[in-house]
């Protein structure tokens, strides 16, 4: 039986894009459960990680890989995840007026390091929790934010590059491999054209 | 409180220990004299555990503005730019603009939080009325402040090349170079250099070409010759001795505004450090709240102060500190708001009155290929040629500062580009992760600082009405952005669009969508623009009493044994910030301090003054 922390961890590799090796990497996986726990009414996390773990996408682990030229999402909806397991899991939770925003703001917490609350529809309508205000979860957090790596930079006053890096062309966007195998990153080579514009729904 | 400062002499007492109070502590400590340095905010940045405090309220605070590590005490309160559009906080802005920037009340100044930039003035610069017909001309050349200049450059610790900043005029003696090699272009510059580097711009019929070109910086990189950086320092010698070359080295953190976590980027504190520390007192936490005046002589024979204990209580202790000379180098602000409420202003006085800054225009674009964003010093390069020019009789000339740290300052990125693409494009997952590879790294920023003429009427006053937790007076700040600014806005503004198209550039300059800043309008055309901290103007040198507060030396036309310094002795700024002159202007103060000091017997406490 795969433990709360394991499946907050797929659930949000799923959400993130990272692989659940990388967000474990950032030491920050049970403050965030932990946060996020007491930013929402009680069961509402549980809610999603059900979701999270439909047998569509419990099946198999996210790929940690969107597939080229996914269909656009059905009926003009503002969904844009990856495809398949992933996709369907998506679509449960983000069509879902109770789970979606929740889901937004675990993204934010993981890129930022930060919880940005919830509308204030959602918590007249499910509920609100005293610690459901915008906040750095900590100094830790802040240096955590995947927002960072995601850029090929590093956190503003922290996890710096070193004298003269910045002089050299920026990290070749990272891949990694499926979540579940080593998570080693595979940098390109510089210079090569490496990035490609994301989906936009 | 034991108050044992009270009961020493001193040779000199300085009100703010930034960096003009440094300065002058160092020098003339070293030549001798016993100094006090009175402090108005906490000196908790003067220790390595203190200064890593201040490093962790940065980074668990959730808005990182320059003032975001550094929380004012109860007592010695600061401008925020969180307040300026509220109109709360410690200034009471008069209008009819909004005064855009802050300062540092903390052992330090805003040495804790400037960038770090270092350019010479212009020779022009220092006589726009004679050159151009405006504006005012100093009392001092270029070439009388030139070899302070090169102090300041070696005092502060400054990084740059002399083959790229001999520019406008700029003349170094033969054989001078920088104490550090330059800070290396970042990749951001060295792709932005490939379109701009000679493209011309037109303004006022003149054509000028532009350059992408590395800045003098207050940052540690390669040191020529025997020069030592001055990474990380401790109050404590044996603490001291315990950092081993941390910040010796720029580590490229990205966050030399608000904060250098290492150290690598110059403060005063490092200054202070230097002291002869026998011969030097600090007290932080004391707030100067007036400055006593002999009727009779005219001189200064005392400095009232407040001190507290508790950061977060206005509770305090009133004293009395004396020495021969006295100094306020508390800031262009605070030196105005001293004497005023000292009662020494008012009338045909020109304290506190012709306060400048350099509002400044932001532009942001979307760069065709990846140019490295959010790495690196947040900015490394400028393109400085349209600060000089026949252009500045009709409008003013301007200079841009090329970031490398994305759009943080101008959307709050790469947060707000987060939100975006969660919240309003609905991403998520491997999508969301390559879409924000694919466009964090090209954000590219502009900051345009246009030039601003002292006028009278932009003044800080003080009211009995708004006094702060103290009783102290808050600066009441009138402030006007006139139209010669407005032309350099115009002109900085279609620059700025000019190089964005020829570079492919998509221009995402919407002040709209980016953070709130004040804004004046011309023609129909409307200028959002921010503070860059660069107050100056309120005590202004001259050649006369009647024109001006203080003489070439800083020293008070009317008190004669009071110095006011600091960017508030400045009749013009230019486009330069203004810390390297001040620099070199309190080197020049300190000198001439030294000589009228030994120039007298030391006299006991309680005689008149016989400086």
């Amino acid at each position: 039986m795969e433990n709360r922390l394991d499946q907050f961890v797929r659930l949000s590799a799923l959400l993130t894009g990272f692989a659940p090796l990388h967000l474990l990497g950032t030491g920050m996986a049970e403050t965030y459960l932990r946060a996020t726990d007491a930013a929402l009414p009680d069961g509402v996390l549980d809610e999603l990680l059900d979701a999270g773990s439909l047998p569509s996408a419990g099946s198999a682990p996210p790929t940690g890989s969107a597939v080229p030229g996914a269909p656009a999402q059905p009926g003009g909806s503002a969904l844009a995840g990856g495809a398949d397991p992933d996709a369907a899991a998506g679509q449960a939770i983000f069509g879902d007026a109770k789970l979606g925003p929740v889901a937004r703001a675990l993204i934010l917490l993981w890129y930022r390091g930060a919880w940005t609350a919830l509308p204030q529809e959602w918590r007249s309508a499910y509920g609100a929790s005293p610690r459901d205000v915008d906040h750095v979860v900590s100094a830790e957090a802040y240096q955590a934010g995947l927002q960072w790596d995601a850029a090929g930079a590093h956190p503003a006053g922290a996890r710096q590059q070193g004298y003269g890096a910045w002089a050299s062309p920026p990290a070749a966007l990272e891949t990694e491999s499926a979540p579940g195998t080593t998570g080693v990153r595979l940098p390109r080579q510089a210079g090569a054209p490496s990035v490609t514009e994301g989906a936009r729904s | 409180m034991t108050e044992a400062a009270e009961h020493e002499e001193y040779d000199v007492v300085i009100a703010g220990a930034g960096v003009n109070g440094a300065l002058i502590a160092k020098h003339l400590t070293h030549a001798g004299f016993r100094v006090l340095v009175l402090e108005a905010g906490p000196g908790s940045a003067w220790s390595l555990d203190g200064y890593s405090r201040h490093l962790d309220h940065f980074y668990a605070a959730a808005s990182k503005g320059p003032e975001s590590p550094w929380p004012p005490a109860v007592a010695a309160p600061q401008p925020d730019t969180a307040d300026i559009r509220s109109g709360a906080g410690y200034f009471v802005q008069n209008g009819p603009d909004k005064y855009g920037s802050s300062y540092t009340r903390a052992q330090g100044g805003s040495t804790l939080h400037w960038l770090g930039v270092c350019l010479r003035m212009l020779p022009e610069d220092f006589e726009l009325r004679s050159r151009f017909g405006v504006g005012h001309d100093w009392p001092l050349r270029y070439a009388d402040l030139e070899p302070y200049y090169g102090r300041a450059e070696h005092e502060i610790g400054v990084a740059a090349d002399v083959a790229d900043q001999a520019h406008h005029g700029i003349e170094f003696p033969d054989g001078y170079d920088y104490p550090m090699r330059r800070i290396p272009l970042s990749f951001s510059d060295q792709v932005l250099a490939d379109t701009i580097d000679g493209m011309r711009v037109t303004l006022e019929g003149e054509s000028i070409a532009l350059q992408v070109r590395s800045y003098p910086a207050g940052r540690n990189s390669v040191p020529r010759g025997a020069y030592r950086p001055v990474g990380a320092v401790d109050a404590d010698v044996d603490r001291h001795d315990m950092i081993t070359h941390l910040g010796e080295r720029c580590a490229g953190n990205t966050s030399c505004t608000p904060i250098c976590p290492i150290e690598a980027k110059y403060n005063a504190g490092k200054t202070l450090a230097q002291a002869d520390r026998g011969k030097l007192r600090v007290l932080a936490q004391a707030v100067v709240s007036k400055v006593s005046v002999d009727p009779v002589s005219g001189m200064v024979d005392g400095i009232e102060y407040q001190r507290y204990a508790d950061p977060a209580s206005p509770r305090h202790t009133v004293h009395t500190a004396r020495g021969r000379v006295y100094v306020l180098a508390a800031h262009a602000v605070e030196n105005a708001k001293i004497l005023l409420a000292s009662g020494l202003g008012g009338g045909d006085s020109l304290i506190g009155k012709g306060l400048i800054d350099h509002p400044a225009l932001y532009a942001w674009g979307l760069s065709p290929v990846p140019v490295g964003a959010y790495r690196g010093p947040l900015s490394t390069a400028g393109i400085e040629d349209l600060r000089g020019g026949a252009f500045r009789a009709r409008h003013a000339a301007f200079r841009f500062d090329i970031g490398n740290d994305g759009w943080r300052a101008t959307t709050g990125g790469p947060d707000s580009s987060v939100v975006d693409a969660v919240t309003n494009q609905g991403l998520y997952g491997t999508k969301l992760r390559a879409h924000l590879a694919a466009t964090l790294p090209r954000h590219v920023r502009f900051s345009l600082a246009v030039e601003q003429l002292r006028s009278e009427a932009n003044a800080v006053t003080i009211d009995p009405r708004h006094l702060d937790a103290m009783g102290n007076p808050r600066p009441v700040i009138s402030y006007r952005i006139d139209d010669y600014t407005m032309g350099g806005m115009a002109a900085a503004a279609e620059a700025a669009r000019q190089v964005f198209r020829q570079a492919g550039i998509a221009d995402c300059t919407d002040p709209e969508a980016g953070g709130w800043f004040p804004s004046v309008r011309r023609d129909g055309e409307v200028f959002h623009y921010h503070g860059m901290g660069h107050f100056g103007g309120t005590h202004v040198m001259g050649h006369r009493a009647g024109e001006s507060v203080v003489d070439t030396h800083q020293r008070s036309w009317e008190h004669r044994n009071l110095y006011v310094v600091g960017s508030g002795s400045f009749p013009t700024m230019g486009t330069s910030n203004p810390t390297l002159t001040m620099a070199a202007l309190a080197l020049r103060t300190a000198e001439h301090m030294t000589e009228a000091l030994a120039a007298r017997q030391p006299i006991r406490q309680g005689e008149p003054s016989g400086f």
